[in-house]
Parts: structure tokens; sequence; C-alpha cells
């Protein structure tokens, strides 16, 4: 029983590591394109320097958020799986 | 008012108004591990786009731009530290995760809510 408890944790880790790596890198690249583009706007036109901030802002915020998702979705896993015993179980049954 | 301030009054201003009806309904409706998820999760979302807009405003505005490690620096400690508050919250069992979500959404919310209005908006323009 405690090997395949073991098992289903080891999976778990690995998905969370990957699904916050992956989440990101996604994130990362959406963040520094939109810092890319605001910026280059600001340098081309300082005084709409309050415009692009605030269209930024809520880009950024709208991206950040989902990086945050991925965070609790990998913690999750690791720390509070709904269903950990449960599946833990159907592995022991099913060998 | 142009597009972007109204905009953004409109998403500060429904970030606090969802996060406290969330709260209240959460209370009043569900355990007390899934209200105090609403509420951890709410309030880390909302206080991070304040201090985000803060951040931004600080130091995108031309009459005192700083340097980008100051942006940087403030923005991976505020990152950190809500990743902080959210690994012990779950690894210590203090809120219910699907609460948490709902919390963490506050933010997402109100930003479809405020596209939305402005889609009705525009629609409504053009139909007259």
């Amino acid at each position: 029983m405690e090997q395949f408890a073991l098992q289903f944790f080891i999976a778990c880790v690995t998905a969370a590591g990957f699904g916050i790596a992956i989440a990101a890198f996604g994130c990362g690249l959406g963040q520094g394109m939109g810092l890319k583009a605001a910026v280059e706007g600001i340098a081309r036109n300082p005084e709409s320097s309050g415009k692009v901030t605030v269209t930024m802002l809520i880009g950024l915020a709208m991206i950040e958020s989902l990086c945050i998702y991925a965070l609790v979705i990998s913690l999750i896993l690791i720390y509070a799986h709904p269903q950990a015993a449960a599946i833990a179980g159907l592995f022991a049954k099913g060998h | 008012m142009n597009i972007q301030e109204r905009l953004l009054k409109f998403v500060t201003l429904t970030n606090w108004i969802l996060f406290i009806t969330a709260s209240i309904a959460g209370l009043i409706m569900s355990p007390p591990d899934f209200s105090r998820g609403i509420i951890f999760g709410g309030l880390i979302v909302t206080v991070n786009f304040h201090l985000l807009y803060r951040t931004l405003k600080k130091n995108l505005s031309p009459s005192h731009l700083t340097s980008h490690n100051v942006i940087l620096a403030k923005y991976y400690v505020r990152f950190f530290i809500s990743g902080l508050i959210i690994f012990f919250l779950i690894s210590n069992h203090y809120v219910n995760p699907i609460g948490l979500f709902i919390g963490l959404s506050v933010v997402v919310a109100s930003i479809m809510l405020a596209t939305m209005v402005e889609f009705k908006k525009l629609f409504f323009k053009e139909a007259v």
C-alpha cells in the first residue's frame, strides 16, 4: 500500500513541477511581450505613458493571475490532493 | 474620460465589490475553511493588483523614471510573498483549495466583467 501511495505521490509531484514550469514559461513570455511593447510605446510617445501603463496593468494582472492559478494547482497536487487517499487505495486494489 | 481610465476605475471598484460580496456569501453559505479560502484568495489578488498599479505608475511615468531593477525587485518580492502565503495556506490546510481558487478569481472576474461592459457599450453605440 505504501509503495503505491509513494508512486502516486511521485506522479503528483512530477505533474506539479511540469505544470508550474509550463505556466511560468508561458506567463513569462506573455508578460515579457506585453512589457516590451508598452515600453517601446512609451519611448516613442512619452505623453501616452499614463494610457499605456493602465492598459498594461490590466493585461499584466490577467496574465499574472494565470501563473498564480498554476501555482495553486501545483500546491494542491502536492499538499492537499482531495482524493489522494482514495486514489492510493485504487492503486493498491488494482495490483 | 477615456476608455483606459474608465476600465481601470471599473476594475478597481469591481474588485472590492466582488471580493466583499463573495466573502459575505461564503461566510453565510459555506463552511469556515471554504470562506477563509475566498477571503484570503480575494485579499491576495486585490492587494497584489493595487501594489502592481502603484509600482507601474511610480516607475513608468516620464517625470520620474527609475531603474528597471527597482521594478523587477518589487515584482519578484510581491510574487514571492504571495507564493509564500498561498504555500502556507495550502500546506497547513487552513483553507479549502476550491474556496481559495474562487477567491483568486476575483480580479479575473472583474476584468472579464469590465470587458463585457465595454463590449456592450461598443455594440450599443454602433446600434444607435
